[in-house]
């Protein structure tokens, strides 16, 4: 049985996780465009603008909470908590190392990707609470969006699962310590850039940020948000970013372990590969928002639709084949 | 409640069929005249369907400042200071319709050396001008990255322009029969006239290599990229009749097919001792419009090179009265602005001041045709679409 | 000087309208109020000038509010301009036609060349010049509780009325300008 305090300090690394995730997922983020858009970016917080975001939360914390007049009031104030809830849900399966985990669930997978989609209804709450035309378009543009991409992110890993013969994360990653290669070099390549695809348009950025198209939608759902309730939006959406990264180089990427390193040490060693290994995909997406314009609502759809879901479809049958095959 | 259900009328639930069509009212979206891609406050009330949008109607006014009015109430050499305010984003190009058709009115013609210095400065308003414009249009198009790059790039030519007239957005710099000496060149007298400031040539000469790496890598970065060419193929497709018909003019009607530059047909401006291509495009559509003006940046940069070259020596004004009067008569002017066909019809009643100015701003014909162009279309395509026109309110309000 | 007015365009023009007057290479026919349409429509059709490129209004007027009166008297009436091109050789002609200020009404161009309505919608709310059959003769620029028209010459500026502008007195030379000769 668990007891309390076990629980407690399940619950504090995690959380020291999650925070700092968010924390490193913003700095590479403000740092990657500054750099990519030829500017210092940040410069004058401590170490060269390096602790930046603590600044950041103070300022959304002096700022005024703004409610506006006719917005529904309890849920335009509990949808970010919500949102942020959601995401931190997440984190409980991740495994950090063999025994850093929240909690090894045998269903792993399939608990990860029903908490994944419950954000879904807290974005959705937000645009629709506001009273504002801008929010509600950008509330059910974030709605069916969500939805078209849970499918292929769902199906993108359902092609591990085949693989990996399990739905635990710890027993995926330890499959592909056993077969000595990362699953993205064995099989699921094709699984790996759709789920990644996938995971860009779950976490709202460029080039699926529709729902927030400033050029179009104001801010889209978070046009009345202010203050404390705008920067928990913000926190968790670095922290989702920053989650299923994480959840992407467990699946994909041999998660905790390298080829070559002695296995034994991984206690050691392995929550900094797996930061490594986050941080590097979060690279990746940080070139790719600084350099992509975005999508068109219909064009999304048709790409979710028309192109990942049946490519994913294929992948689940490929992997099929291979599994009883060899 | 009872009786429905018992007269058997909807036996059950299942069996009643749905032939209700559902009619949704419109949406009215105002957008504007704070929003973050209506380039200040121009103001659409848009009735939207969803995505799609059903009607269009453009609100004005909210920048106009009367400047036809006030033109009534100002001497000549008043009013070049308020034509620079027409269209910010190119100041230098707006005064040169008006001081051409007032030297015309006055019959006497500017130096040719003043004439190049105006044509190099106004090429490079165009340079300024197109480069805000690659960065907005790439920043409303949802890239982020461009407008840093352009806006750095532009400010080169900015500076240049600052280092001739002083100025960088409002040079003033133009003079009825020639123009002013350049800044910071101490007290002009006869002797010590310093037109241009030291190591003009050179520093134009680095900007124009700059102009034109920027040019390639703005179209490596923006136009290379598939998203960006599937959100402006084939969208807001302008034909060219239309495109006549309500007066558009400048690059978006050369997107449209038309090779018509009025700098072609110019003399108060000696473009025809250049070398130049006119750019057009082949669709009309987004990405035509914005492929044409990345091209015209570089045959600017092409201008200015020759200009400087071949830049003769001489006086900078010509022999003017002190109190500028103008003679009876009327005179219609127009050049190509960066954005378009810019004109002033001067009437002039032999005062000080004219007796009445038509502005003929090309952003307000070019968006003249939104509500057209808008029918039917989806929302971000509105943005798309209204980016890809380049406006400026100060030009379509006045 | 701007315009590539070529003799043969200016000669065939010529026939069809005696009025033609080149001021300052600006060519100008001067029509009848109720030719019109069929002015500008023979323009478009006949003489290819497709291209439309503004319209507008001048209040002549000898009593003015601000600025200049003209030089010699004028019978008071509403010009009204046209101003068409076509977009390949850059031949420009503007047509006139005036309206007395008792009743200021014209027909609409929007049959003609609908990109003239917002331009007439303009001209509407500055001089209050009716332009018949216009499907939305609404304000452009202005509040729709606006009173007035304001590029009528009878029309006060109200902060020259309050605060006289330097005019003139900026345009004698600074004082230490010396005898310097064209500035302005």
């Amino acid at each position: 049985m668990i007891d309390g305090s076990q629980v407690l300090v399940t619950a504090g690394i995690i959380l020291a996780f999650a925070l700092n995730g968010a924390v490193i997922f913003t700095i590479l983020d403000v740092k990657g465009a500054s750099w990519m858009q030829r500017r210092p970016g940040p410069l004058h917080v401590g170490l060269r603008g390096f602790i930046f975001p603590l600044a950041e939360i103070i300022k959304f914390f002096q700022k005024e909470d703004i409610t506006p007049t006719n917005v529904d009031s309890a849920v335009f104030k509990w949808a970010p908590a919500y949102v942020l809830a959601s995401v931190f849900g997440l984190f409980v399966v991740v495994p950090i190392s063999p025994t850093l985990v929240g909690s090894d669930l045998d269903l792993g997978v399939f608990y990860l990707l029903a908490i994944s989609s419950l954000s879904t209804l807290g974005v959705l709450t937000a645009g629709w609470s506001s009273a504002n035309k801008y929010s509600l378009m950008g509330g059910i543009r974030a709605a069916g969006q969500l939805i078209a991409y849970e499918l292929p992110l769902i199906l993108a890993v359902v092609g591990v699962v085949i693989q990996a013969e399990t739905m635990s994360l710890v027993g995926i990653v330890e499959k592909q310590i056993e077969f000595g290669l990362p699953f993205v070099l064995s099989g699921q390549g094709l699984a790996f850039l759709i789920f990644m695809v996938a995971a860009t348009a779950e976490m709202m950025r460029v080039p699926f940020d529709m729902p927030i198209g400033e050029s179009e939608l104001v801010s889209g759902f978070l046009t009345e948000y202010s203050g404390v309730r705008f920067l928990i939006f913000y926190i968790a959406e670095y922290m989702n970013m920053f989650v299923l990264c994480a959840v992407a180089s467990t699946l994909f990427l041999g998660g905790y372990h390298v080829p070559l390193l002695p296995t034994e040490w991984v206690n050691f060693y392995g929550p900094v590969v797996l930061l490594t290994k986050t941080v590097l995909l979060g690279f990746i997406l940080v070139l790719v928002r600084w350099s992509f314009p975005r999508f068109r609502e219909d064009q999304l759809q048709n790409l979710a639709w028309k192109v990942l879901i049946p490519l994913s479809l294929l992948n689940i049958l490929i992997t099929s084949i291979m599994k009883v095959v060899f | 409640m009872d009786e429905n259900l018992n007269s058997g009328s909807i036996p059950y639930v299942s069996e009643a069929s749905v032939s209700v069509e559902i009619e949704t009212e419109d949406m009215t979206l105002n957008i504007g005249p704070q929003h973050p891609s209506t380039h200040g406050v121009l103001r659409l009330v848009a009735k939207v369907d969803g995505e799609k949008i059903s009607s269009v109607e453009p609100v004005l006014g909210y920048m106009h400042r009367g400047y036809e009015k006030l033109a009534e109430v100002r001497t000549y050499p008043q009013i070049t200071t308020l034509v620079n305010r027409i269209d910010w984003v190119s100041g230098f190009a707006n005064e040169i319709p008006f001081i051409a058709a007032t030297e015309k009115l006055m019959e006497i013609e500017a130096p040719e050396r003043a004439k190049h210095i105006r044509l190099i400065l106004t090429e490079m308003a165009r340079i300024a001008s197109h480069f805000v414009f690659n960065g907005a249009y790439a920043l409303e198009i949802g890239a982020l990255t461009p407008i840093f790059l352009a806006m750095e790039d532009r400010e080169r030519i900015l500076d240049l322009i600052e280092s001739v007239t002083g100025g960088r957005f409002h040079p003033n710099f133009n003079r009825i029969g020639g123009i002013k000496p350049a800044a910071g060149s101490g007290p002009t007298t006869k002797k010590n006239i310093q037109d241009l400031p030291a190591g003009f040539y050179q520093d134009t000469r680095d900007a124009m290599e700059k102009v034109l790496e920027a040019v390639e890598r703005m179209e490596n970065l923006v136009g290379g990229n598939e998203v960006f060419k599937i959100r402006t193929k084939g969208v807001g497709i302008i034909s060219k009749e239309l495109a006549e018909e309500y007066g558009v003019s400048g690059p978006i009607l050369r997107a449209s097919g038309v090779k018509f530059d009025l700098r072609s047909q110019t003399d108060f401006l000696p473009y025809d001792k250049f070398d130049y291509d006119i750019p057009i495009g082949e669709n009309g559509d987004c990405y035509d419009r914005w492929y044409v003006r990345l091209m015209e940046m570089k045959e600017s940069a092409k201008i200015i090179l020759q200009a400087i070259d071949s830049m003769p020596s001489g006086p900078l004004q010509t022999k003017v009265p002190k109190v500028i009067k103008v003679p009876k008569g009327q005179s219609y002017v127009r050049t190509e602005n960066p954005k378009g066909e810019m004109g002033y019809y001067v009437i002039s009643e032999g005062g000080l001041g004219p007796y009445r100015l038509k502005v003929r701003t090309p952003s307000f014909s070019n968006i003249s045709i939104l509500p057209v162009l808008l029918e039917g279309q989806l929302l971000p395509d509105l943005i798309a679409i209204m980016g890809s026109l380049d406006f400026v309110l100060g030009d379509v309000d006045r | 000087m701007n315009l590539s007015n070529n003799v043969e365009f200016v000669e065939s023009l010529t026939a069809a309208f005696p009025s033609l007057e080149n001021s300052f290479d600006t060519l100008k026919i001067t029509v009848k109020s109720s030719d019109w349409i069929d002015t500008v429509d023979k323009l478009k059709n006949e003489f290819e000038l497709t291209y439309f490129s503004w319209l507008s209004a001048i209040d002549w007027d000898n009593e003015v509010a601000i600025g200049d009166p003209p030089k010699e008297p004028v019978t008071p009436h509403f010009e009204i301009l046209c101003c068409l091109s076509d977009s390949f050789a850059g031949n420009l002609v503007i047509v006139s036609t005036q309206i007395d200020k008792e009743t200021p009404q014209i027909p609409s161009l929007v049959g003609v060349f609908a990109g003239s309505n917002w331009h007439e919608r303009e001209a509407y709310e500055m001089f209050g010049i009716e332009f018949i059959n216009h499907p939305n003769l609404t304000k452009m620029y202005l509040p729709d509780d606006y009173e007035g028209n304001p590029m009528l010459k009878s029309f006060e500026l109200i902060s020259r009325e309050v605060k006289p502008w330097p005019g003139e007195v900026d345009v004698e030379g600074m004082p230490d300008d010396g005898k310097e000769e064209g500035e302005s």
